[in-house]
């Protein structure tokens, strides 16, 4: 008798396990989503190896560091594996630091901006009325702003702007697309059973919000993310390339425009390739994570395991 | 107001603009003057090129309008049939290839995009031009007629209009494969396949037209993506117009034209959403605002 409690228990607390293994299951099935995870974690172990180089030798440093024989841009060499850029810095180190940038800017962006559209969007369809009007009218202005361009003039007022700044404001631009979302998902919920039955029960809004609708939203939530991290290094790289990044960081656009801006596009095709080929890719890791998540939530793919 | 004078200034240029402006009053001032500018057509003065910012804006206005639109027409367009050919092939290879390529080439960096599509059919092929929009020689040649000079705004535009269009005939292409996949579950498919209808015309006029709706609403609201995309392509490639302009008076410190810029490419956006939303309602006659 013991026993079945505890096993009841046990399964009852590791309920989400069994939900993430089932999740797992479906997520093998999808080709695109094995090529995005595989390609995420070599960008993830070239952000982890990104302090490696300097350590070797302070020529290494991505920004700082200048090979005291070399002054203009050289190919692939044994001492430095990608070449040097048009000051003698070695471009492999500036890669690996440029994916510690993407990663950050990406992630932290993305979180901001998911946290603010959940919030919102809960917020507007569980009160309705004038604050969803409201909400949703200001979504809507929002997401027709061009964000790299207001973030151009934001640079012209405040000159150069910090790499934290830029990742607040993508992230400020970005909340509405995921608050419609969670806005037209908390809509459907509201007006269920269980969410009757914790008001009766005398559960304050509050309580309902977070405890009851918050869960259900939640991994619509995270599907937002894996878009979001995209699109947030996109404008960060797209900002940088046009010469308005934070100066004190290596980034990818950064490179890119170090390249352009020397006029060496022509010349050095081993300067111009990697930080694009880089950019593009991890974009297309995560959108391929985001399409594989999608089939892992949809309910008709779900169903059709839970019935197994 | 310290901001948008120059230090490098002289003290009499920097009191003139500081007059203009009404900058040595408060804000809330500095605000009506601003709306009385912009009421009364008066825009100000370039700082870099010394002319009256509504007469750069109209030159440049014209060559965006052109390589803008062009390029959403066109990749909505390829990315409806190439999307509806991938739907109609569901699982086979065709299907695959098309998904593949259509993500590949939308997530590829924009700016990136441009400095290959230079250095690869500008540079190394030197098929087509490597910036601009005309050739100098055959606009000061008084004999040349419309047609060359047309002719030849076209050849300076194949390739950022090419870019343009790949990086965005993906994200179409993928809705409407998805869209088109739905729509083929619906009764009146079934209903024409009973009729006995040809596939061709089951495809082409039962189920393309319906699927196509999605994407003209993701038109509207990628817009902002798109007019993004439109300045940097305007930038690498030198073509003049709004957006290179826009970027170019931001980085050195041109504020009049800067503001003027991003007010119109601000009416653009809300006027463009507008023409989608009037387009929506006359495409699918089920809608009523």
């Amino acid at each position: 008798m013991t026993t079945v409690t505890t096993d009841t228990e046990l399964s009852k607390r590791f309920h989400w396990i069994s939900r993430l293994l089932e999740g797992w299951s479906i997520y093998k099935k999808s080709f695109l989503g094995k090529i995005g995870l595989t390609l995420l974690a070599v960008f993830a172990l070239m952000a982890l190896c990104s302090s490696i180089p300097p350590l070797i030798d302070p020529m290494y440093q991505p920004m700082a560091g200048v090979d005291p024989e070399i002054f203009t841009a050289t190919g692939p060499s044994t001492r430095h594996w990608l070449g040097t850029d048009f000051m003698g810095r070695d471009i492999l180190s500036q890669l690996l630091t440029g994916a510690r940038i993407a990663f950050m800017v990406g992630v932290s962006a993305a979180f901001m901006s998911v946290f603010l559209g959940t919030t919102i969007g809960m917020i507007a369809g569980y009160t309705g009325k004038f604050m969803d009007t409201f909400l949703m009218r200001l979504a809507d202005m929002i997401m027709v702003m061009p964000a790299l361009l207001v973030l151009l003039m934001l640079a012209a007022l405040f000159g150069q702007l910090s790499i934290w700044f830029i990742v607040f404001f993508i992230a400020l631009f970005r909340w509405p697309g995921v608050s419609r979302v969670i806005r037209a998902q908390t809509l459907s919920l509201k007006h269920r059973p269980f969410i009757e039955a914790a008001r009766v029960a005398g559960a304050s809004n509050l309580r309902i919000i977070f405890r009851h609708i918050m869960p259900n939203v939640l991994p619509l939530s995270f599907l937002y993310m894996t878009f979001q991290v995209t699109s947030a290094i996109i404008i960060e790289a797209a900002l940088a390339f046009l010469g308005f990044g934070d100066p004190g960081t290596v980034s990818w656009g950064m490179m890119l425009q170090w390249v352009w801006k020397t006029g060496h596009m022509f010349k050095a095709p081993y300067w111009l390739l990697p930080p694009g080929i880089c950019i593009s890719l991890i974009t297309l890791s995560f959108y391929m994570l985001g399409r594989a998540m999608d089939e892992v939530l949809d309910p008709r793919l779900r169903k059709e395991v839970e019935t197994d | 107001m310290s901001r948008m004078v120059d230090p490098n200034l002289t003290p009499e240029d920097a009191a003139l603009l500081i007059k203009e402006f009404g900058l040595d009053q408060p804000l809330w001032m500095q605000y009506l003057y601003y709306l009385k500018n912009f009421f009364t057509g008066h825009f100000g003065f370039s700082f870099h090129y010394g002319q009256p910012v509504v007469q750069i804006i109209g030159d440049r206005l014209p060559n965006t309008i052109l390589l803008f639109t062009t390029s959403i027409i066109l990749s909505a367009l390829v990315g409806i049939f190439l999307g509806k050919i991938a739907s109609w092939h569901k699982g086979e290879k065709t299907d695959t290839y098309l998904t593949l390529g259509a993500l590949i080439t939308h997530t590829a960096f924009l700016p990136w995009l441009a400095l290959i599509m230079i250095w690869v059919f500008a540079y190394k092929l030197g098929w087509f031009p490597i910036t601009g929009m005309i050739s100098v020689e055959i606009w000061l040649d008084p004999k040349a007629g419309l047609w060359i000079k047309a002719l030849d705004v076209l050849y300076h535009m194949t390739l950022p209009l090419t870019t343009l269009f790949l990086i965005h005939f993906g994200s179409y292409l993928l809705i409407m494969r998805s869209s088109m996949l739905d729509t083929l579950k619906e009764d009146y498919i079934l209903t024409g396949r009973a009729k006995g209808l040809p596939e061709k015309v089951i495809r082409d006029h039962h189920a393309a037209p319906n699927a196509a709706l999605p994407v003209v609403t993701s038109v509207g609201l990628s817009l902002a993506f798109s007019i993004n995309g439109g300045a940097l392509t305007e930038t690498v490639f030198t073509w003049p117009g709004i957006g290179r302009e826009l970027v170019f008076s931001v980085s050195h410190n041109d504020y009049p034209l800067a503001q003027a810029s991003f007010l119109l490419i601000a009416i653009v956006v809300l006027l463009s959403n507008l023409v989608v939303d009037i387009l929506y309602a006359y495409l699918d006659p089920r809608i009523r605002y």
